[in-house]
């Protein structure tokens, strides 16, 4: 079965429980994505919170929309953020050691763990656009 | 995410439940770390949490290390399953208090 959806959310942590709804309603219409479901929406909600925490970090209060698209077609699973906060820097992100035991900088170790890939793309009327995808 | 806070002689047991996400983490340090300053035990129930993010092993983390500082510990109790996967995940089922 192939999946296409699409939803826009405000920037806001507030969001977050939306964002883990709309991913787990869109996950369970797939047995194959279902199995995995806990890690899927992890990985989501993590890619979600960096755009609030590091794209919008000076712009807690931005009335901006990040946009979520999830697609599951041939097996391969793609979802896609999009949104308008400030530019990532590729090269800058990274998690920290896993023997660094403090606080913090987890979410994007999470979201390489639970992924296949984890790229950012060009997107046309958006200054972010990362793409997770996994294949099954 | 709500809470309930139990105090049992030397032991002080916080009972967590909901989603703890990063849209609560301020909330709860704000009940979590006085209870840890009081020099007690603290015993954290998770049994009823049934999300936990990387902003929550944040939570945990600094928990633990406030503990330790202050010469105490906190001691995280019945864990569930989809907690104990992203500790687990982080690595930190051998450096957090596991009971």
């Amino acid at each position: 079965m192939d999946i296409s959806e699409t939803k826009d959310f405000p920037v806001s942590s507030k969001s977050l429980r939306e964002i883990r709804e709309f991913s787990r309603e869109v996950i369970s219409k797939s047995s194959i994505l279902e199995e995995s479901k806990d890690e899927l929406i992890l990985a989501i909600a993590e890619a979600a919170q960096n755009i609030v925490k590091h794209a919008y970090k000076d712009n807690q209060d931005t009335t901006d929309k990040m946009q979520i698209k999830i697609s599951f077609n041939s097996n391969k699973l793609e979802i896609g953020f999009f949104d308008k906060g400030k530019p990532v820097i590729e090269e800058n992100i990274k998690h920290r050691s896993l023997d660094d035991i403090k606080p913090g900088g987890l979410g994007t170790y999470f979201i390489q763990q639970i992924m296949d890939e984890v790229v950012f793309k060009e997107s046309t009327g958006w200054h972010n656009n990362l793409v997770l995808t996994k294949k099954y | 995410m709500t809470y309930k806070i139990t105090r049992d002689g030397d032991i002080s047991t916080i009972y967590l439940t909901g989603e703890i996400d990063m849209d609560v983490t301020e909330k709860a340090k704000e009940f979590i770390m006085p209870v840890i300053e009081e020099k007690k035990e603290v015993h954290l129930n998770l049994k009823d949490v049934e999300y936990m993010d990387s902003s929550g092993i944040s939570v945990l983390i600094e928990s633990h290390q406030k503990a330790m500082e202050l010469g105490t510990r906190v001691v995280l109790k019945e864990i569930s399953k989809s907690v104990l996967k992203v500790i687990m995940m982080a690595k930190l089922e051998q450096i957090l208090i596991l009971e």
